[in-house]
C-alpha cells in the first residue's frame, strides 16, 4: 500500500462565499471597518463571512440553533467535502478540528455578560458553546460520524499538526478516512490584542478574515486525486533570528526543486522573506493576504490541492507559518507526479 | 546527548509498531500536593480539599468553594521568569519536570537530556486568567491597552504558551499537539501519544494535561448549576454536583525498545486505549453509557485483556446525576455480575474535577495503584448507586488483579479509556 494519503475532496466557507472558487479573488472580499474596543476611533478592515452566503440548511437544526458562527462555518465546509464523496463510510470517518482562537465570540459575550450583570446571571445557554470542542461535537452529531474526534488548538501552524494526527489515525487503521477542518471566527478583541502587541500599524499586518476549510483524506492512492505526500512539523522557534533558521530547516526537508507556496501573513512575512525561498521558486498561487489563522492554513492547502487536481504532474510545498511558535509544511503532489 | 530520532519529518512513515508502550516516569501537581509523591499518600489516607476560592472573585456565584492547588515555588526559575508564567504554566512546569526527572531524563542542571522531545498535551482553559485580565482592562476607561502589562498578557495568553514555557524552561524542542477534548482530553492526550508511538512517528513522548481554575469556567459550571453546594459525592444516590479543581499531570511514554536503549526504569505499561464520541447531547452523556462501553471494550481488546483482569477502575465520577448514572450503567454491562476482585472510586471527591488535567492525573493514580497495590477509597458516598455499590473502594482495599482502568467522559461527548498493567 502506498504511504501517500489521497485528498479525496474539500469544502470551503470564506468571506468570498462557499466552495474553493470563493478563494479566487480575496482582494474582492467585502470588508467591514471594525473599531477597536478600547479606541473606537481606530477601525480596521475585516472580511466577515456574510450570513446570507451560507446555505440555510443548518440554521434550524437542533444542534446549530444556538451554535456559534464557527460551528456553522465548519458544518458547511465539512458537508461540502462529504457530499463530494457520497461513498464514504461515516462510521469509520475521523474528524480533527484545528483552531487558534476557537469559540471566541461566545466566550467574550458570556464573560462580558456576567461581568456586567453579575455572576449569578451568567447564561447557562451560552456557556456550553464557549467550550473548544463544542463545534466538533455538533458536527459529529449532525453528520453522524463514528470515528475518532479530536479538537486541536495552538498557533496557526497547529494545522500541520492536525494533518499529522490524521495521517497517524489512517496509518494505524483507527479510521478509513479523516476530515481535517481548520476554522476561525473573528472577534473584535483580536484588534485590541494586535494593538497591544503593536502589530496593527505594521505594513505586514493583513486584514482579518474568518471561515473554514475542510479536507477529506484517505489512505493510499485513489485515481485522479491529489496526494498528501509529506508533512514536516514541530519546528519551533522563540525569536526572529531563530525563526529564519527554523524555517530553513523545515523547508529543507523537501526537494528544493518543488515550488513553495507564498502563504506567510503578519510579522512572520519578514521571516519568510529571509528564508531560502527565492521569488522564482514561489508557487503559482498568490498569497491570500488575509489573517484567518488555521482557516487560512486550510485554505492554502485546499487551493494547492485544487490546483494539483488540474495539474497532475506538478507538486507544491505549502508552509504553515505560525505567528509565535512553529513552522510546519506539507508537500502535496498531483496524481501523476 | 540522546536524540529522539523521529521528530520533525514524520511522513512517510514506517509500519505500525507492535511494541509494548511503557511508562518510565510521571509527575503531578494537585490540590493534595505539589508532586506525585506527596499527593498519593494523602489520597490513600482519604484526605480531600474543599476551600473557598481565592484566585479570582466568586461573589454572586451559587457555589464559592473548590479545590485550589498549592502553586509550587519553582525556585529553579528567576523571579522575572516566574512573573511571565501564567497559572497554567505554574502548574504544568513542575509536574513535567518531575516526570522527566522520574524518567531519568533530567540532567544535574535541570535540563532535559533529549534535545528533541515530542509532546501530547491537553487543556481546556489554557492561560484563561490572562485573557480575562486583558479584556477587563480593555473595558476599563481610560484604556491602557498598549502598556507593557497588556502586551505581556497577550503574548502569554495564547493556547500554545505552555508549549513554549515547557520547551524553554526544560530545554528541549520538538513537535507538540494540544488536544482540547474537554474533560476527556487528558486521557486522549495519553492515547494520542500512544498512537504516535504505534505509528512510528515518535518513540518517546512527554504527555499530560494541565488546567488552572479560572473565572469564566467556574462561573460557567455555576450557571449550569453543576457545582455541588457541599461535598462532591460520586456515585451516591444523593449526589448533587461536581467540585472544580486544578492541577497538572505528566507522564513519559515510550516504546519498550527506546526505554531499553537508554536503560530507563519501566514503571508501568499502557496496555490499551479506546475512545468514542457520544452524540446524544452537548452536555449530557447517553443515559445507558453505551459510548463509554465502546471505549472500554476497545481498550480491553487492544490490550488483549478481559474485564476480569481489571482490579481497579478510576472512574470519571464527577458527582453529577447524569454522568454517574451513565457510567455505572456502562460498568455494569462491561464487567457483568461477577465483580469479585474489582474496586472502583472517583478521586474527584478528593482533588476536584481538573478538566483537561483529569485524565492525566487519574492515569497516574492508576499507575501508582499498580505500583503500591493500594487503592484510593471512595469518599463522601454513604448511599451508593445500586449498580456499583458492591465495588466502591473502601479505606485499606488493595489491588487484586493485574490491570487498572481509567475512564473519562467529556463535555461534547468525548469518551476515553486507558488500561494499565505492571511491567
Amino acid at each position: 500500500m502506498s504511504d501517500d494519503l489521497s485528498i479525496l475532496s474539500w469544502g470551503v466557507v470564506s468571506p468570498g462565499g462557499t466552495g474553493v472558487d470563493s478563494l479566487s479573488n480575496p482582494t474582492d472580499w467585502p470588508k467591514t471597518l471594525v473599531p477597536e474596543n478600547a479606541h473606537p476611533d481606530r477601525a480596521h478592515p475585516v472580511a466577515y463571512v456574510a450570513p446570507e452566503t451560507l446555505p440555510d440548511r443548518w440554521r434550524l437544526r437542533p444542534r446549530f440553533r444556538r451554535g456559534s458562527p464557527i460551528s456553522h462555518f465548519m458544518v458547511e465546509a465539512a458537508s461540502q467535502a462529504l457530499e463530494a464523496q457520497p461513498g464514504i463510510d461515516r462510521s469509520r470517518l475521523g474528524m480533527i478540528y484545528a483552531t487558534s482562537v476557537g469559540c471566541s465570540l461566545y466566550s467574550v459575550r458570556f464573560y462580558r455578560q456576567f461581568q456586567k450583570e453579575g455572576r449569578r446571571f451568567a447564561s447557562p445557554l451560552l456557556f456550553p458553546e464557549t467550550v473548544t470542542n463544542s463545534p466538533l461535537s455538533h458536527l459529529a452529531s449532525e453528520l453522524n460520524t463514528g470515528g475518532p474526534v479530536y479538537s486541536q488548538i495552538g498557533d496557526k501552524s497547529c494545522w500541520s499538526n492536525a494533518l499529522r494526527t490524521a495521517s497517524c489515525w489512517l496509518k494505524n487503521g483507527d479510521a478509513d478516512s479523516v476530515l481535517v477542518i481548520g476554522a476561525e471566527e473573528f472577534e473584535p478583541h483580536e484588534l485590541d490584542a494586535f494593538r497591544a502587541m503593536r502589530w496593527l500599524d505594521r505594513p505586514y499586518t493583513r486584514p482579518f478574515a474568518e471561515g473554514a476549510g475542510a479536507l477529506l483524506l484517505a489512505r493510499g492512492a485513489h485515481p485522479n486525486t491529489p496526494k498528501l505526500t509529506q508533512i514536516a512539523d514541530g519546528f519551533c522557534f522563540h525569536s526572529l533570528s531563530a525563526g529564519v533558521e527554523t524555517a530553513q530547516r523545515c523547508l529543507g526537508k523537501f526537494p528544493p526543486e518543488i515550488p513553495v507556496c507564498d502563504s506567510a501573513t503578519g510579522w512572520i512575512e519578514t521571516v519568510a522573506q529571509k528564508t531560502r525561498v527565492p521569488d522564482s521558486a514561489f508557487g503559482p498561487l498568490p498569497n491570500l493576504a488575509h489573517e484567518a489563522y488555521c482557516a487560512s492554513c486550510s485554505w492554502d492547502t485546499i487551493r494547492a490541492a485544487a490546483y494539483l487536481s488540474t495539474h497532475p504532474s506538478e507538486a507544491l510545498v505549502v508552509p504553515y507559518w505560525g505567528l509565535s511558535l512553529q513552522v510546519g509544511a506539507a508537500l502535496l503532489s498531483g496524481a501523476a507526479f | 546527548m540522546l536524540l529522539g530520532p523521529t521528530q520533525n519529518s514524520t511522513f512517510p512513515m514506517p509500519p505500525p509498531s507492535p511494541e509494548r508502550l511503557v511508562i518510565t516516569g510521571w509527575g503531578c501537581v494537585s490540590a493534595l500536593g505539589e508532586d506525585a509523591a506527596s499527593t498519593w499518600p494523602r489520597l490513600i489516607r482519604g484526605e480531600h480539599v474543599r476551600e473557598p476560592i481565592t484566585c479570582f472573585p466568586v461573589e454572586g456565584c451559587r457555589v464559592t468553594e473548590g479545590a485550589e492547588a498549592p502553586i509550587p515555588p519553582i525556585n529553579w526559575l528567576t523571579p522575572k521568569q516566574k512573573r511571565r508564567l501564567g497559572r497554567a504554566s505554574r502548574l504544568a512546569l513542575p509536574a513535567a519536570r518531575e516526570a522527566l526527572e522520574h524518567a531519568g531524563l533530567l540532567n544535574a542542571d535541570g535540563r532535559c537530556t533529549l534535545s528533541e522531545l515530542e509532546m501530547s498535551l491537553s487543556t481546556t482553559a489554557c492561560s484563561m486568567e490572562r485573557i480575562e485580565a486583558f479584556v477587563r482592562q480593555i473595558w476599563l476607561p481610560p484604556a491602557t491597552h498598549g502598556n507593557k502589562t497588556q502586551s505581556l498578557r497577550v503574548a502569554t495568553y495564547q493556547s500554545q504558551q505552555q508549549i513554549k514555557d515547557l520547551q524553554t524552561h526544560l530545554h528541549f524542542s520538538g513537535s507538540a499537539t494540544i488536544l482540547s477534548n474537554a474533560c476527556a482530553g487528558g486521557a486522549n492526550a495519553i492515547g494520542h501519544a500512544s498512537d504516535l508511538i504505534r505509528s512510528g512517528m515518535a518513540d518517546i513522548v512527554l504527555t499530560g494535561g494541565y488546567d488552572p481554575l479560572c473565572e469564566l469556567v467556574f462561573c460557567g459550571f455555576d450557571s449550569l448549576q453543576s457545582l455541588a453546594p457541599d461535598l462532591c459525592r460520586p456515585f451516591d444516590l444523593h449526589r448533587n454536583g461536581l467540585m472544580l479543581g486544578e492541577g497538572a499531570g505528566f507522564l513519559v511514554l515510550e516504546s519498550e525498545s527506546h526505554a531499553a536503549r537508554r536503560d530507563a526504569p519501566i514503571r508501568g505499561i499502557l496496555a490499551g486505549y479506546g475512545h468514542s464520541t457520544d452524540t446524544f447531547h452537548l452536555t449530557q452523556p447517553a443515559a445507558d453509557g453505551a459510548p463509554l462501553e465502546r471505549a472500554m471494550r476497545a481498550a480491553l481488546a487492544r490490550a488483549g485483556l478481559t474485564p476480569r483482569d481489571v482490579g481497579y477502575i478510576n472512574a470519571h465520577g464527577t458527582g453529577t446525576p447524569f454522568n454517574d448514572r451513565a457510567e455505572a450503567s456502562a460498568f455494569s454491562r462491561v464487567f457483568g455480575e461477577d465483580l469479585s476482585g474489582l474496586k472502583l472510586s472517583s478521586t474527584k471527591a478528593a482533588i476536584g474535577h481538573t478538566l483537561g488535567a483529569a485524565g492525566s492525573l487519574e492515569a497516574i493514580f492508576c499507575l501508582q495503584s499498580l505500583q503500591t497495590g493500594q487503592i484510593p477509597p471512595q469518599l463522601h458516598t454513604s448511599e451508593p448507586e445500586p449498580l456499583v455499590a458492591s465495588i466502591l473502594a473502601k479505606p485499606g482495599d488493595t489491588l487484586a488483579q493485574k490491570a487498572t482502568l481509567s475512564v473519562n467522559l467529556g463535555f461534547g461527548g468525548s469518551n476515553a479509556a486507558l488500561l494499565f498493567t505492571n511491567p
